[in-house]
C-alpha cells in the first residue's frame, strides 16, 4: 500500500474548504467601493491635510470647478450672454456656495473725484467701439484681467465653488446640463477636483471590466500553449480567479476603498498568482510522461515533495518584496502591499494543497510533455549561446554591463518627482487641456492657501501681507496672489487720487484700514468677504495661484512663504497644491524605505536560504541593477516618479529575486556534481534558464494587459515594470554568472542540501 | 336668552362681513396700505444693528439715521457711532424718483467725502442679510400682487400676500423670485416676509415686532430680524430711538456737511 501524504489524505477537506473560502469572498466583494480621491487616503496628522482642515473651519471647505470658455474673442456679444446667463442660473444653484466671473466681479476705480464701484460688464456692448471701450477697461481692472479673462480675451474662467453637497458625478452632470440648456459656439474645458474625481471614477470602473476579463482570457491562451490539456488549464486558473477574488475582497473586508492603485491589484494577482500553480502542472505533465505506468496518486506525492522547497522560497521572496510597499506613507500603496502579499501567499498556500488534492481525485491524462523538447526551441537556442559567451568571456560581459548601467544612469540628470496628479488622465484629455490653459492665460490651476493671524485690521499685518503678496509675485510658478490687502489697496485707488499719500497703499491707522473694510462690506455680498476676512477680523486668507510644473519649483515657494511668515504665530499654510507636494514628497519619501525594506528582507532571505550573507549581496545584484536602471530610464523617457511608479521597485524585486534563486540553486547542484563554475553556469543558463525565462514572459503577459488601461500612468507603470523584469532575468542569467565566475564564491559550491 | 342669541347673530353677521370685505380687497391695495402705515420717508432714528454668522458669533454696529423729503428727492443721512474705529464715518444718499441714487461717503480717516457711484443694485445692507431694499418703501408697480389665504400669526389675523416681480430684471434687482407677506388685518402691520431664491426655494426669513405708533396714525418697528434660511446667517436691527419727522435743514444733508 502506498504512503499517502497529508494532501492526499485530506484533500476533500482541502477542497472543500477552498470552494468555501473561493464563495466566501465573493460576499465582500460585492460592497466594494471606488473612492478615486488621493486626497482622502492621506494620513489625517499630515501636515497639509492638517493645515487645511484648520483653513477650512475657518472659510469654508469650498471645492472649486473651473469652466474655461474658448473663442475668438470673449468680449462677442453671444459669449457675454452665455457668461451672464451661465452666472445667474450657477448662482441660484444651492450646490454652490459662491460664483465667480465677469459678471460678479467688480470694477473699483477712481473717476474724476469719484470712487465708481461697477460690475466689470454693466451692459453688453452693441457696437465695435462699445466692445473696445469694454476691453479697456477690463484691461484696467486688475480683479478681472488675466484672472477671470485671458490676456488675448479668447478665454474666459468662470468660478464654481461647489458645497459638496453632491456627489462629483452629479455635480459635473449638472453642470453640463445647465451649459447645454445654454449653448454657444464657445468651447467649454473643465477642470477641478470634482471634475478629475469623477472622470477617474469612471475611469477605474472601466479598466475594471475590461483589463480583467481580457487579461484572464490571455492566461487561459497561455496555460492551453503551454500544457495542452484542460487540467493544465484550469487548475492553475483556478488558482488565479480565487486569488483575485480573494485579495479584492480583502479590500472592504479591511474597510478600505478601490483607489487607481487598486487597478493594478488583480493584474497583478493574474501575473504572478499563476506562477506556483504552473510548476505543479509542469512537475506532473513531466512525471506522467518519464513513467507510464506512475499512479496520480504517486505523481501528487513526488511533486509536492519535490516542488514544496523551492516554491514556497520564491512565494515568500515575492511577497517580502511586495510586502515593502507598506513602508509608502500613502495608504493605497500599503493596501496593495497588504492585499497582493495575502493573495499571493493564498496562491502559493492552493498551489501546494488545492491543486494536488484536486489532481489527486483526478485520473492522469493523455502525455503532453516532450522530454526532447525541452532540448529545443528558440529559447534553449539563443539561451545556449549567450550562456557560452558569458562562461568564455565573462570580463567582458561584466563591462557590457556596466557600460549599460552607466548610459541609463545619466538619465538620473533628467529624473522628475512629479509635482500634482494631473497626469492621471491623459494629456489630450480635456481636464488636461484646461490645465494647460489655466495655467498659460490666467494665474495657474494650483492653489496655496495662507492663513494670517492676528488683527486684521491692524495696518502692520496688512502691510506686511501686502508685502508678502509683492514678494511672491515675483516668484516664478506664481500665477497671482489675493487678499484683503489686495483689495484694500485697490479700495486706496479709488477713495484717493494718485497724488495722495493715501494713494494705492495701506493705510496708515487701525481706524483708516476698518473703515475701509466697512465701505468694502456696505457695498459687497457678506458671503463674498467671508472668502478673504473671518467674521470678527482675526482671520484672513492669502490665495496664491500658481502655474509651476517642477516639484522643485513648488518647494521654492513653499519655502519662500515659509520664511516671509516665520514668526508670525498662527500663520497656516494650506491648499490643494500643498497637498500635492506633501503627497509627492512622501511618494518619494515612501519609495527610499520600500527600496530599503525590499532589499534589507531579500539580502537577509537570501542569506538564510543559502548560509551565506555574499549570497544575499549577490543576489541583491540584479535587483538594484534593475531598479536603477529603470529609474534612469525614467529620466530618458521622461516618466515622472509617481504614486503609480513608485509601486515598481518592490514589485520588481519581489519578482525578480526569484530569478536568482533558481540559477544559485541549479548552479549548487550542478557544482556538487563535480563540475566547474563555467560549466556549472552554462547548464543553469541553458536549463534552468528556460524555465525562468518562461516564468518571466508569463508574468510579462500578465502585466502587459496594463497597456489597455485608460490611464497614461499606469500604462507606464506596464512599459517600466516590464523592462524592470527583463533587467532582473538578464541580470541574473548574464551578470550573476559573469560575476560568479570570476569570483567563485564559496557558498555555491558547499555540499550541503538546502 | 333671546338678546343674547341676537347679540350672537349680530356679531357673527360683523365677522362674516368683515371677512367678505377683507377678502373683496385687492392684494396691491392691501400691500399699499401696508407701505403706508409705515413713516419710513421723514424720520430721525438711532439703530442697533447686529449681524449673526452661522457660529452665532456677532458683529455690531450702532448708527443714527435721519431722513427727509426734499421734493423729489428723499435725503438720507448715515452716522456710524459704535465700533470705535469706525465712528464719525457717514453716508449720505439721494434717494431719486426716476434715476439710481447719489451716494456719498465720510471716512475719519481720510478727513474728506468722496462721492460714489454704484452701479450694483439688490445689495445687502451694511453687509447684513437684509438688502436696501427691506430698508427702503417698495416700489409697487414693480409687482404682481396675489391674495393666497388668511393665515394667523402671533395670535393675529393675517393676510397671506404673494407679491412677485413683474420682469426677470427686476426679478435680478430685487434679488428674490416672490415674496409672501404676512399683514395684519386689522392695523395692514406686516408681521411676517419670506423670500423665495430663483430657483424658488425659501431663501430667507423677516419677522417684523415690536410695532409702536408714531404720529398721523403711522407706525414704527422696533424690531426686525432677518433670518437667512440657506447659510444660517441672521441680522437683527433694533430701534434705541425713533422720531418722526426731521428738523434738519436742507444744507445739513449736503456732502459738505458730511466732515462735520
Amino acid at each position: 500500500m502506498e504512503k499517502k501524504i497529508g494532501i492526499i489524505r485530506y484533500r476533500w477537506i482541502i477542497i472543500i474548504a477552498t470552494v468555501i473560502l473561493a464563495a466566501a469572498s465573493i460576499i465582500p466583494l460585492i460592497s466594494i467601493k471606488v473612492n478615486p480621491d488621493l486626497e482622502s487616503y492621506l494620513p489625517d496628522k499630515m501636515e497639509s491635510k492638517v493645515n487645511n482642515d484648520k483653513i477650512g473651519e475657518i472659510f469654508g471647505t469650498y471645492e472649486p470647478v473651473i469652466l474655461i470658455f474658448e473663442t475668438d474673442d470673449i468680449l462677442n456679444s453671444s459669449t457675454l450672454e452665455r457668461l451672464e446667463k451661465l452666472s445667474n442660473e450657477f448662482g441660484k444653484m444651492s450646490e454652490f456656495a459662491s460664483v465667480i466671473s465677469l459678471y460678479t466681479t467688480r470694477d473699483i476705480r477712481s473717476e474724476d473725484g469719484t470712487m465708481v464701484v461697477d460690475p466689470v460688464v454693466k451692459t453688453l456692448p452693441q457696437t465695435p467701439e462699445e466692445r473696445e471701450a469694454l476691453r479697456e477697461e477690463i484691461k484696467k481692472n486688475d480683479l478681472a484681467y488675466k484672472l477671470l479673462v485671458s490676456e488675448d480675451f479668447k478665454y474666459a474662467l468662470l468660478l464654481l465653488n461647489s458645497n459638496k453637497t453632491i456627489k462629483d458625478k452629479e455635480l459635473i452632470d449638472l453642470i453640463y446640463k445647465k451649459l447645454d440648456e445654454f449653448p454657444g459656439n464657445e468651447k467649454v474645458y473643465l477642470n477641478g477636483q470634482p471634475y478629475l474625481r469623477s472622470e477617474a471614477n469612471d475611469k477605474i470602473s472601466r479598466d475594471i471590466m475590461i483589463l480583467l476579463p481580457i487579461g484572464l482570457i490571455l492566461m487561459l491562451l497561455f496555460f492551453w500553449i503551454s500544457f495542452r490539456e484542460l487540467k493544465g488549464v484550469f487548475l492553475p486558473f483556478t488558482i488565479v480567479l480565487i486569488s483575485i477574488v480573494a485579495s479584492m475582497s480583502l479590500i472592504p473586508l479591511f474597510g478600505w476603498e478601490l483607489s487607481i492603485i487598486g487597478i493594478i491589484i488583480p493584474v497583478m494577482m493574474l501575473a504572478i498568482a499563476n506562477n506556483y500553480g504552473v510548476h505543479f502542472i509542469a512537475r506532473y505533465q513531466e512525471l506522467n510522461a518519464l513513467d507510464p505506468n506512475i499512479t496520480m496518486n504517486e505523481i501528487v506525492t513526488e511533486a509536492s515533495t519535490y516542488l514544496r522547497k523551492p516554491v514556497i522560497l520564491c512565494g515568500l521572496t515575492t511577497i517580502v518584496g511586495v510586502l515593502g510597499l507598506i513602508m509608502s506613507v500613502l495608504l493605497p500603496a500599503t493596501q496593495m502591499g497588504v492585499v497582493s502579499s495575502i493573495g499571493i501567499a493564498l496562491a502559493l498556500i492552493l498551489s501546494l494543497t488545492f491543486i494536488p488534492a484536486i489532481l489527486s481525485v483526478m485520473k492522469k491524462g493523455k502525455v503532453h510533455f516532450d522530454i526532447e523538447g525541452e532540448k529545443r526551441g528558440k529559447i534553449v537556442h539563443i539561451l545556449d549561446h549567450a550562456g557560452r559567451f558569458v562562461t568564455d568571456n565573462p570580463g567582458k560581459m561584466i563591462i557590457l554591463f556596466f557600460a549599460f548601467f552607466a548610459l541609463s544612469l545619466a538619465g538620473l540628470f533628467n529624473f522628475r518627482v512629479a509635482s500634482d496628479f494631473n497626469d492621471i488622465l491623459p494629456q489630450k484629455h480635456p481636464y488636461n487641456k484646461s490645465i494647460n490653459i489655466t495655467n498659460k492665460a490666467f494665474g495657474g490651476s494650483k492653489m496655496i492657501n495662507i492663513m494670517f493671524d492676528g488683527d486684521i485690521k491692524d495696518p502692520a499685518i496688512l502691510t506686511k501681507m501686502s508685502k508678502n503678496e509683492e514678494e511672491l509675485e515675483k516668484m516664478p510658478g506664481v500665477g497671482s496672489v489675493t487678499s484683503i490687502a489686495t483689495i484694500i489697496r485697490k479700495m486706496s485707488t479709488a477713495l484717493n487720487d494718485p497724488s495722495d499719500p493715501g494713494y494705492n497703499r495701506i493705510p496708515q491707522t487701525r481706524e483708516g484700514v476698518a473703515q475701509y473694510i466697512e465701505l468694502y462690506s456696505m457695498n459687497g455680498d457678506p458671503a463674498a468677504f467671508e472668502n478673504l476676512v473671518d467674521f470678527d477680523y482675526t482671520k484672513a486668507i492669502m490665495t496664491i495661484q500658481c502655474n509651476y510644473e517642477k516639484l522643485g519649483e513648488a518647494k521654492l515657494i513653499i519655502d519662500k512663504i515659509k520664511a516671509l511668515t516665520k514668526g508670525d504665530p498662527g500663520t497656516v499654510i494650506g491648499g490643494y497644491a500643498l497637498v500635492e507636494k506633501e503627497m509627492s514628497e512622501s511618494v518619494v519619501t515612501g519609495q527610499y524605505y520600500s527600496l530599503i525594506f525590499a532589499f534589507l528582507a531579500i539580502v537577509i532571505l537570501l542569506s538564510i536560504i543559502f548560509k551565506s550573507f555574499i549570497a544575499g549581496l549577490l543576489g541583491a545584484i540584479p535587483l538594484l541593477y534593475a531598479v536603477f536602471c529603470i529609474f534612469g530610464l525614467m529620466g530618458w523617457l521622461g516618466i515622472e516618479l509617481n504614486i503609480i511608479t513608485a509601486l515598481l521597485s518592490s514589485i520588481s524585486i519581489g519578482l525578480g529575486v526569484d530569478f536568482t534563486i533558481h540559477v544559485f540553486w541549479r548552479v549548487r547542484s550542478e557544482l556538487s556534481l563535480g563540475v566547474g563554475y563555467p560549466a556549472a553556469f552554462q547548464t543553469a543558463i541553458r536549463t534552468t534558464g528556460r524555465g525562468i525565462t518562461i516564468n518571466a514572459l508569463s508574468v510579462m503577459l500578465g502585466f502587459s494587459v496594463l497597456f489597455l488601461s485608460a490611464f497614461p500612468l499606469i500604462k507606464s507603470f506596464a512599459l517600466l515594470i516590464i523592462l524592470s523584469l527583463l533587467f532582473c532575468l538578464v541580470s541574473a542569467l548574464m551578470l550573476i554568472p559573469a560575476i560568479c565566475i570570476i569570483f567563485k564564491p564559496k557558498f555555491l559550491n558547499k555540499n550541503n542540501n538546502l | 336668552m333671546k338678546r343674547l342669541t341676537t347679540i350672537t347673530v349680530l356679531l357673527v353677521s360683523c365677522i362674516f362681513c368683515f371677512s367678505f370685505s377683507s377678502i373683496g380687497q385687492d392684494a396691491r391695495e392691501i400691500s399699499k396700505n401696508s407701505a403706508d402705515i409705515i413713516a419710513l420717508s421723514s424720520m430721525e432714528m438711532v439703530t442697533t444693528l447686529k449681524i449673526y454668522d452661522p457660529k452665532g458669533n456677532m458683529r455690531t454696529r450702532k448708527v443714527s439715521i435721519a431722513s427727509k423729503r426734499f421734493g423729489e428727492v428723499t435725503k438720507m443721512i448715515m452716522r456710524f457711532i459704535d465700533p470705535a474705529d469706525v465712528r464719525g464715518t457717514a453716508m449720505l444718499v439721494y434717494d431719486y424718483e426716476g434715476k439710481s441714487d447719489d451716494m456719498w461717503i465720510y471716512m475719519p480717516a481720510l478727513k474728506k467725502s468722496r462721492r460714489i457711484v454704484s452701479n450694483e443694485k439688490g445689495k445687502n445692507f451694511m453687509g447684513s442679510e437684509f438688502t436696501n431694499a427691506d430698508m427702503s418703501k417698495p416700489n409697487l408697480d414693480d409687482f404682481n400682487y396675489k391674495l393666497l389665504s388668511t393665515e394667523t400669526i402671533s395670535g393675529k389675523s393675517c393676510f397671506k400676500i404673494e407679491a412677485t416681480p413683474k420682469t426677470k430684471e427686476l426679478e435680478g434687482d430685487n434679488g428674490f423670485s416672490k415674496k409672501i407677506s404676512y399683514i395684519d388685518k386689522g392695523n395692514y402691520l406686516c408681521y411676517k416676509i419670506e423670500f423665495y431664491d430663483m430657483g424658488g426655494k425659501l431663501s430667507k426669513t423677516q419677522s417684523i415686532s415690536d410695532y409702536k405708533p408714531v404720529s398721523g396714525g403711522k407706525f414704527f418697528y422696533y424690531l426686525m430680524e432677518m433670518k437667512n434660511e440657506q447659510t444660517g446667517r441672521k441680522s437683527v436691527i433694533t430701534t434705541d430711538a425713533f422720531q418722526a419727522g426731521s428738523n434738519l435743514s436742507e444744507s445739513q444733508f449736503s456732502p459738505a456737511n458730511l466732515e462735520k
